[in-house]
């Protein structure tokens, strides 16, 4: 009762803040579409710059026109302060856009209520149009190091019966109340715009700009900035020209920055639920509502973090049911009580918020219910920690390798990569990293990761990730394994070769390690079947699970892509008359661009300096190549390219694609009879409307993947993301090792399996940290599986009947029969050539014991009866 | 010289059915002496004598009270009686009045618009195109001496530098997509070939590429819809336009929806889908929910046919200035507008009368915000939903539009009447909007292509018509002129 009552004298206190605002006949939101957010939080204050690369490769999800950064858990040296005022003074700062109001602001806003520790006006770049592509001069900033007098603060309290309050609780809101009536005065998003808090919370800021966001970086002159903290956005907004620096993300809350992709159906119902609670958005998006909505949640109601995630993402559905009933009480009433505010619509956010009470930093990663935006999380341990959130993987690879290039201590790989699944039981859709502080004297932090429901997200302990700079233990054999090289070149032998390198994973150390990789790398450079012997091998290295006892798996990842890199990028140009079936193209050479001649068999395209889409894309190149008569190609170097195997039209049948990198979005959509193989993830949309043709991915799929298929034989070593095989018709068939997050197989059409039709093996296993198969928690774990099907089946490995008719609609479960084990065997067998999944030991073991397929596989299929005919309506 | 190409030839093509309905009946009694009176009087060719009989044998010809020489009046015993035919009323609706129907049929077999009788240029729905006049200057003898072949109404698709393809049609019109499924073969086939006559395209709709429209693959834009049925990179890479649907005005929210026993083995075999089970298209395409997956999307089609000009159909919603100016920046060359009116019986009522915004508020918002954001010369903006006549073309265009799609108007010229029941059983008692093999056969491929053709010339004509009274030479002028137009709720003011 105590509580209600303190929400309720905070609400009451807002009531002023209504006074004096402009009123509109309409809210007339800006268009927001999508955008690129990234985000990632270090163990240690890491520098500006590398939220520069990741920022720079999403320009293709921005437009130039809004984007920007926040800083959180900084360096109290660099800002100038003692340790005590960056944590306890809030970090006010003011973006004025006309210097004429300062002293009016400082005297009405500041001056009177404040004791200000210290203040600047931030440094920047002297001219903005010294930083290219920078049309608009950004704001200055004004930054205030403040504290609330406390005698302002009594009043404050006393006069809104806020004295139940702690005196910080009552300086924030003062803060927050006081930064509002700012705007207000200073700022209208439709009118005059002279200045505006950009952010007040505290070890924080934000600064952003009608300009891309590394160009933010740019002109604060952040590059050499370092924070715990970082987050990112690109803004894709719709409308062009007109645009206000304001309505740029990240959005502050209080203590939280936050930044957005997607587009809320339900804006102005949300605004109104604000309204209610005497809280007025002032600068028209959806991404400033849910940062309000945030601080609504955490600050004014109190509620721990799970229950502020839950009132926006609302559990649903089947996965509401799944979770204990006590869980299901609470949840019911959060619901109930802030369905209106909880945001509809496609939108992920990533949040940097600084729990001050804990002394916590935190990096948060929410998806909505239905997962309708790109999200990949990923976590980098060792000796310095990484989280990160972003909507590509590839902007997170970005990032590592950015960081990998200034301390070496950060490796290019992470450890996990892994999706959310929005509004679930499993991990509620939402991931958090929290920095927690080791000691007083020194900037390090501990990072931890755990989902929504606070269970830990770790990796296999126990194992060293490779520091370059440390010395050597052991020294290698030298002469013993020269001997044994020249044999499995000169013998043809990748097999033993990737066996042998396996052994030394366990025997040897990173050193006799890494020296074995120079060595493969030289025999590599001898000739093309030498080069093959050693690609075979590396591939198999790469693309594989197994045990890598007291190393890290990232760091041996990281070693082979270099070797292989250094392979490729070892053979010639297309000019000259050179011997050899291979030949390399890049950014530099595509001049030289022709068909091959002779006995040139293979095209390595190196794709890293390639534009990832348009006209002079290394897609577009391919597709080229392709005509031209080439049929063999390596692709390498990726960072996030997109639409490879594209274009290449029907009658590719023969042409094979090898994957290396970071592949965008769009792989291999629409092939037509190419085979491809992706050594990595792959992202979203990938083998979309495939019409026939192979593919193998050596790891996750994202987001609708295979999307109104046809055909073709695909495998994939781990998890789909959401709204795979969607629409797909025809005969697709497919094994997925992993599971899916939800909606597999809607509006399957794709005939009848046992009669040229097309299915899903649905295998619902992992890999444990040594490289053995583990079946997951629950085969599927989704809501909607097989909805509105009318043709094709799904098989899944689901001993322990975890999969129910609650999750079907439209579908039935049915008992394997011999004739569908008869189908789906070749293809589990290629299954297991491909991944090492062994269908005996592995899918066919069930808790030790081996078992018939016909107990370990069930059926999901049409229901028998044809579907009711819906007449016109009314 | 004139840009255009010949047009094709008008060919008269009668009803196919022995009885063809018309706004009037006329009564013979049996006191007719079989003078030949009223077969000599009729302009229209209503009265034929045959074996020394005189037979009314085409009521549908006659225009009533508006005839110049009319025959009952005349007849010397008085066996002739004119009446309305209660068939005519009972047919249509508001939007789609039997008068324009009925003059669809006449312009689809005459290749002109009817001369009398019939209101050709508006409905009676009392709102939309129907509220709207075109305002002409007083006539003046160098308009009318104009040859009509000076007068252009030719339109340039591509607007956008680049090197894509540069595709200019010689009438602001192109078919709007219908599906392999929603319409027969013959339908499908009927509309293409008239389009492939007029230079000019028709699209696939979402049902897949049939085979036999591969000779006209020049004249077809095939399109990706939220299904994705029969896309392929093979279909994609045909085409010259390849269109993307996100929604259509008539039932904005819900997918494409194809029941169940439409889906016959044939339709079933070209989606690749199973047979008698209804088809669904998922309302959003999955993987676009904003407007950079949107740019993506059309740097996916550019990637598998670099040439292809990307036209993206949307409908109207309130924020339809927006998504324009966001489908401009994903580089896009048309934007297709798809209002409220439109769409065959198989739509829901509820979300055909409640859910778009009427295509002629959305053109004018487009394109004013077009204009605003200096864009509006390099894209192509053509509007659909309830485009029934030359007239409306005229008048959407100079809301803003540069053309239109034709839909409904084209399955009219095939003697649709309207009766709204495409998605019940196999469809279409008239055999257009069937699957049904049988009732396929009920059209003649080459009857068919020559009504739809007939149609379009009639509307040609009207339009260059239009123009030389608006004294203007090329359709283009017409862009945006909305002092062309009043409005009848203001006239008074």
């Amino acid at each position: 009762m105590r509580k209600n009552r303190i929400i309720k004298n905070i609400i009451e206190s807002r009531k002023p803040m209504a006074e004096g605002l402009i009123t509109r006949n309409h809210y007339k939101r800006e268009e927001e579409g999508g955008c690129g957010v990234t985000g990632f939080a270090s163990s240690i204050p890491v520098r500006g710059k590398h939220i520069f690369e990741p920022s720079r490769q999403m320009h293709n999800r921005g437009n130039g026109l809004g984007g920007g950064i926040a800083a959180m858990g900084l360096d109290p040296r660099i800002l100038k302060v003692s340790r005590d005022v960056l944590e306890d003074d809030y970090m006010l700062q003011i973006a004025v856009l006309d210097q004429g109001v300062m002293q009016d602001l400082e005297k009405r806003f500041i001056e009177p209520w404040f004791q200000t520790d210290f203040s600047e006006i931030i440094p920047h770049v002297e001219d903005f149009r010294d930083i290219p592509g920078l049309l608009i001069r950004p704001p200055d900033i004004w930054r205030y190091f403040v504290r609330v007098k406390p005698g302002v603060l009594k009043e404050f309290m006393e006069q809104n019966n806020l004295l139940q309050l702690t005196q910080r609780q009552a300086e924030d809101e003062f803060v927050f109340q006081n930064s509002f009536e700012i705007n207000k005065t200073y700022y209208d998003a439709l009118g005059n715009q002279r200045a505006f808090v950009v952010s007040h919370g505290r070890n924080f800021f934000i600064l952003k700009t009608v300009g891309y966001a590394e160009q933010v970086v740019q002109y604060y002159k952040l590059e050499n900035f370092k924070a715990h903290i970082w987050i990112a956005h690109q803004r894709y907004p719709t409308r062009g020209k007109v645009w206000h620096p304001a309505g740029a993300h990240p959005f502050v809350g209080l203590n939280e920055a936050l930044v957005h992709n997607g587009d809320f159906a339900n804006y102005h119902s949300v605004v109104e639920y604000l309204a209610q609670r005497n809280i007025h958005p002032l600068f028209l998006t959806d991404t400033e509502v849910s940062v309000l909505l945030f601080d609504l949640y955490s600050r004014t109601y109190g509620y721990p973090l799970e229950y502020v995630i839950e009132a926006l993402a609302p559990t649903m559905e089947r996965d509401f049911h799944q979770l204990p009933s006590e869980k299901q009480r609470i949840y019911r009433a959060i619901q109930a009580t802030h369905i209106h505010g909880s945001p509809d619509g496609p939108w992920f956010f990533i949040i940097a918020r600084n729990d001050t009470e804990n002394r916590r930093l935190q990096l948060i990663g929410i998806t909505d219910t239905s997962m309708l935006r790109p999200q990949v999380f990923a976590l980098h341990d060792g000796e310095v920690q990484v989280g990160l959130i972003c909507s590509e993987k590839q902007a997170i690879d970005a990032t590592l390798k950015s960081l990998s290039d200034e301390d070496s201590r950060i490796g290019t790989v992470a450890d996990r990569y892994w999706n959310a699944r929005g509004g679930s039981y499993t991990d509620g859709g939402a991931f958090i990293f929290s920095l927690d502080d080791m000691s007083s004297s020194s900037l390090e932090r501990q990072l931890t990761c755990t989902d929504k429901f606070d269970k830990p997200i770790t990796v296999s302990q126990g194992q060293v990730p490779f520091m370059p700079n440390e010395s050597r233990h052991k020294m290698g054999k030298a002469t013993k394994r020269q001997d044994k090289m020249s044999r499995f070149f000169n013998h043809q032998l990748p097999e033993p070769l990737y066996e042998y390198v396996k052994k030394g994973i366990k025997d040897w150390d990173y050193f006799a390690l890494m020296g074995c990789f120079g060595e493969i790398a030289k025999w590599a450079a001898k000739n093309d079947a030498y080069f093959e012997v050693a690609l075979t091998a590396l591939g198999k290295l790469l693309d594989l699970r197994y045990h890598t006892y007291d190393k890290k798996r990232r760091s041996i990842l990281q070693m082979i892509n270099e070797t292989l890199e250094r392979m490729f990028r070892h053979f010639p140009y297309l000019d000259g008359k050179r011997n050899g079936a291979y030949r390399l193209i890049d950014w530099e050479s595509r001049q030289l661009f022709r068909g091959p001649i002779k006995n040139e068999k293979t095209l390595i395209i190196d794709s890293s300096l390639f534009p990832p889409e348009g006209d002079s894309s290394d897609s577009r190149l391919m597709a080229d190549a392709f005509h031209k008569g080439w049929k063999r190609f390596i692709a390498f170097g990726l960072k996030g390219h997109r639409f490879h195997g594209c274009g290449l039209g029907p009658g590719s049948d023969g042409v094979r694609i090898d994957i290396y990198g970071s592949s965008g979005d769009y792989l291999g959509s629409g092939i037509d009879g190419i085979s491809l193989c992706v050594h990595g993830n792959t992202q979203d949309q990938v083998g979309q409307i495939m019409k026939s043709g192979k593919m193998v991915i050596y790891g996750d799929t994202g987001q609708t993947f295979m999307y109104g298929a046809k055909g073709g034989e695909v495998y994939v070593m781990g998890n789909a993301a959401g709204r795979p095989l969607i629409n797909a018709v025809g005969k697709p068939r497919v094994v997925i090792n992993g599971t899916c997050l939800d909606y597999l197989a809607e509006s399957f059409m794709a005939g009848d399996p046992l009669n040229g039709g097309g299915f899903v093996v649905l295998n619902g296993v992992e890999f444990d940290a040594y490289g053995n198969i583990q079946p997951q928690p629950t085969p599927y774990p989704g809501s909607n599986l097989f909805s509105l099907a009318s043709g094709g089946a799904i098989y899944v490995r689901d001993p322990f009947h975890q999969v129910d008719e609650e999750q079907l609609n439209g579908g039935e479960i049915v008992a394997l029969e011999e004739r569908d084990w008869k189908l789906i065997f070749p293809y589990l067998e290629q299954n297991e050539r491909l991944f090492g999944i062994s269908i005996q030991k592995d899918l066919l073991t069930v808790q030790g014991k081996q078992m018939s397929p016909l107990k370990v596989y069930r059926k999901v299929r049409p229901k028998q009866t044809k579907v009711e005919q819906s007449g016109k309506s009314p | 010289m004139s840009l255009n190409s010949k047009p094709p030839e008008v060919v008269i093509t009668p009803s196919r059915f022995r009885n063809p309905i018309g706004k009037y009946r006329l009564h013979r009694t049996d006191d007719c002496i079989g003078c030949g009176k009223c077969v000599e009087l009729c302009p229209y060719g209503v009265h034929v004598i045959q074996a020394g009989h005189v037979l009314t044998k085409n009521h549908y010809r006659c225009v009533g009270p508006e005839c110049p020489n009319p025959c009952h009046e005349a007849c010397p015993v008085g066996a002739l009686a004119l009446n309305r035919n209660p068939t005519f009323d009972t047919m249509g609706d508001l939007r789609w009045t039997p008068d324009l129907l009925l003059s669809t049929w006449y312009m689809a077999e005459n290749g002109t618009v009817p001369p009398r009788g019939l209101e050709y240029r508006i409905g009676a729905s009392d709102g939309g195109f129907d509220r709207l006049r075109l305002v002409f200057p007083p006539a003046h003898r160098s308009q009318s001496e104009a040859l009509n072949e000076d007068v252009d109404i030719g339109i340039y698709l591509n607007r956008r530098d680049g090197s894509s393809h540069h595709i200019r049609i010689d009438v602001p019109f192109y078919g709007g997509g219908m599906s392999y499924g929603s319409v027969s073969i013959i339908t499908m086939l009927s509309r293409v070939r008239a389009a492939a006559a007029f230079g000019t395209f028709c699209c696939t709709g979402e049902g897949g590429y049939p085979d036999e429209l591969k000779p006209y693959d020049d004249h077809v834009i095939t399109q990706v819809a939220t299904g994705l049925f029969g896309v392929r990179e093979e279909t994609i890479q045909r085409v010259r336009i390849a269109e993307f649907k996100y929604a259509q005005g008539a039932k904005p929210g819900l997918g494409g929806h194809l029941l169940g026993d439409k889906v016959t083995p044939a339709v079933a075999g070209m989606r690749e889908a199973v047979a008698g089970y209804p088809l669904f298209s998922p309302f959003p395409f999955h993987s676009v929910y904003s407007v950079e997956d949107h740019k993506k999307h059309v740097d996916w089609i550019k990637t598998i046919n670099p040439k292809a000009l990307i036209t993206v159909k949307v409908s109207t919603p309130t924020d339809v200035d927006m998504v324009a100016v966001g489908i401009y920046y994903a580089g896009a060359h048309i934007i297709h507008l798809d209002g409220s009116y439109g769409g065959t019986g198989a739509a829901p009522d509820i979300a055909k009368k409640n859910i778009a915004m009427p295509i002629e508020y959305a053109v004018p918002r487009v394109h004013r915000f077009l204009k605003e954001e200096g864009i509006r010369d390099k894209i192509t903006v053509m509007a659909s939903g309830g485009i029934r006549t030359p007239h409306d073309v005229a008048k959407i265009i100079a809301l803003g539009a540069d053309g239109v799609c034709t839909g409904t108007a084209e399955l009219v010229a095939l003697e649709c009447i309207r009766c709204h029941n495409c998605e019940s059983g196999r469809g279409c008692a008239r055999g257009i909007a069937t699957t049904d093999p049988e009732l396929t056969e009920l059209i003649d491929l080459e009857w068919g292509t020559q009504r739809i053709i007939n149609l379009l010339m009639a509307w040609r004509k009207e339009l260059i018509r239009i123009l030389k009274r608006l004294g203007m030479k090329s359709i283009t002028e017409l862009v945006g002129r909305t002092d062309c137009l009043a409005h009848l709720d203001y006239m008074n003011k």
